[in-house]
């Protein structure tokens, strides 16, 4: 907001203005928005959001060209045809690619340095966003084997914070 | 200018608020009626033209879930306006006429419900500095240039509670009314205001819905269609951003856009059989067909926006079912009108055409 006149200053008497000068530009105000919505999953990735409360990852297969998707939406972007019925994969899985945070910004939940990876679940043929902790970051790499850490019982939800990160599988050797 | 036209159209049945499906399922059903009246494979088709709104399902590029419902692969040709759909409409068709291809399919996937309170939404797209911070809800901002007219004795509430009866009347059995019956004006009058002169059955219900567009070029029209819906005129113009500098009872740029569409289809608005008018208000109605003088027309045969808006698949659907008047045999000349921004800012009309 601008700064508004005082009401108990009276005007400052002064040499009136030339013709040309303009008062001082109003630089900035504020004018916050704030908007409530409603999200709608769909039949297809409600399958998958109501599997994490149980800790099971459940993707669909195309009975088309055969692809595996997780999280899965009600038809193959591919082909158009509906997929199958889920089906539960184990949750291990391989590091696709990956980055490491090192910038803090509003708003941020989690400190950095941190790792976010792209995961590709043993069985599907896309991949999941996640983080991947328990591990230097140094020691990250294409092709680690993770697994994932699920929350305590009491904090499971329909939301991907049920997997709360993955962690190098112990004793596992790369893809 | 090539024949272009409009031949195959589906739409979803209307829905107050669709909890069950994402964008790409509320879709791809009409999707594959559209395609499937039309008797193409997707394959076929050369340019998909979208329209929709993130800030009305609350996330960023929110209509690529939409595409699903298209099959993004192998990669095609694909656009998407953040706005009405008809505005879709409007690219595909100048696209064809640049002879890029034959076949275009249009989209509008509208989600009026998602946002818990739509008129937060829509005050973001007023101008940032005078009128966003007051935050005026769209039935205020209609309710002024309503009042404007009925202080200008340019209607009355009588008037737009007839429109209302003729409109639910209408609604009757169509699959895309989510609101509709035999009301009589007295009771209307009775309700009490929304925002004066407005009350509540002065504003269309808003909604969720989709509706697809089958667009084609000469012969292959001439194919696909036996009595194509030929897209024989069309033109969109827009007023100021900032309602305060407009005479709210003037739509000049309806005027305007009738008078460039008319120069290319070879006939006015005046002498169209049926006129599919984007009327999100009751008020709206005698101020468009005043300004494009249709004494003799049907206007909204099937009820119109008053008996659903989903919202940004509004416009198409008139286009849609302006088409469907043709593509039927009801009708040889029909016109669709869209509407956007506040209080009838931008305004497109489409003069359409059969073969007799
Ligand atoms: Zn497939």
């Amino acid at each position: 907001m601008s700064t508004p006149p005082t009401p108990s200053t009276p005007p400052t008497p002064s040499t009136p203005p030339t013709p040309s000068a303009l008062p001082s530009p109003v630089e900035s105000f504020t004018s916050p928005h704030k908007v409530d919505y409603t999200f709608v999953a769909g039949t297809g990735r409600s399958a998958f959001l109501r599997g994490l409360q149980e800790r099971r990852l459940l993707a669909r297969r195309c009975p088309t060209c055969e692809r595996v998707y997780l999280p899965a939406p009600e038809f193959c972007s591919r082909c158009l045809a509906e997929l199958s019925e889920p089906f539960e994969l184990a949750g291990t899985g391989v590091v696709k690619t990956f980055c490491v945070v090192n910038f803090p910004f509003p708003g941020q939940m989690i400190d950095p340095p941190y790792l976010v990876a792209y995961i590709q679940v043993d069985g599907a043929d896309t991949t999941l966003m996640h983080l991947v902790r328990d591990v230097e970051p140094a020691d990250v790499h294409i092709g680690l084997r993770v697994e994932p850490v699920w929350c305590a019982e009491e904090d499971l939800d329909t939301s991907m914070n049920s997997i709360r990160y993955y962690r190098p599988v112990a004793g596992g050797s790369d893809a | 200018m090539r024949d272009i036209a409009v031949v195959a159209f589906a739409q979803s049945p209307g829905t107050s608020a669709d909890r069950r499906d994402d964008m790409a399922e509320i879709l791809l059903p009409v999707m594959r009626e559209a395609l499937g009246s039309a008797g193409i494979d997707r394959t076929e088709v050369d340019f998909w033209a979208s329209g929709s709104h993130d800030f009305h399902e609350g996330r960023t590029f929110a209509y690529i879930e939409s595409l699903d419902a298209v099959g993004a692969w192998p990669p095609i040709s694909e656009s998407h306006v953040e706005m009405d759909a008809a505005w879709a409409a409007y690219e595909a068709w100048s696209w064809l006429q640049l002879g890029e291809g034959e076949i275009a399919v249009v989209y509008g996937v509208g989600r009026g419900s998602l946002a818990t309170d739509l008129d937060q939404v829509t005050t973001t797209q007023l101008d940032p500095y005078f009128l966003a911070p007051l935050r005026p809800h769209q039935d205020a901002l209609a309710a002024l240039q309503a009042q404007a007219l009925v202080a200008a004795g340019m209607l009355d509430e009588k008037q737009m509670a007839e429109v209302v009866v003729r409109a639910r009347a209408a609604g009757m059995g169509e699959p895309g009314a989510q609101v509709s019956g035999e009301v009589t004006v007295d009771e209307l009058l009775a309700a009490p205001y929304l925002a004066s002169p407005l009350r509540e059955h002065d504003r269309g219900p808003i909604g969720d819905a989709a509706a697809v567009l089958v667009l084609a070029a000469g012969d292959t029209a001439r194919r696909l269609a036996g009595r194509p819906a030929w897209v024989r005129g069309a033109d969109h113009r827009m007023d100021t951003h900032y309602p305060g500098t407009r005479d709210l009872t003037r739509v000049d740029t309806v005027t305007l856009a009738a008078a460039k569409a008319a120069d290319q289809a070879g006939f006015a608005a005046r002498e169209v059989q049926i006129a599919e008018l984007h009327t999100e208000y009751s008020y709206q109605e005698p101020l468009l067909t005043n300004a494009l003088e249709l004494s003799g027309a049907t206007v909204n045969p099937g009820g119109g926006p008053l008996v659903a808006r989903p919202t940004t698949a509004t416009g198409l659907i008139r286009i849609g079912a302006a088409a469907q008047h043709i593509l039927s045999g009801r009708a040889d000349r029909t016109l669709a009108h869209a509407t956007s921004g506040p209080a009838l800012q931008q305004n497109m009309i489409c003069l359409l055409e059969g073969d007799r």
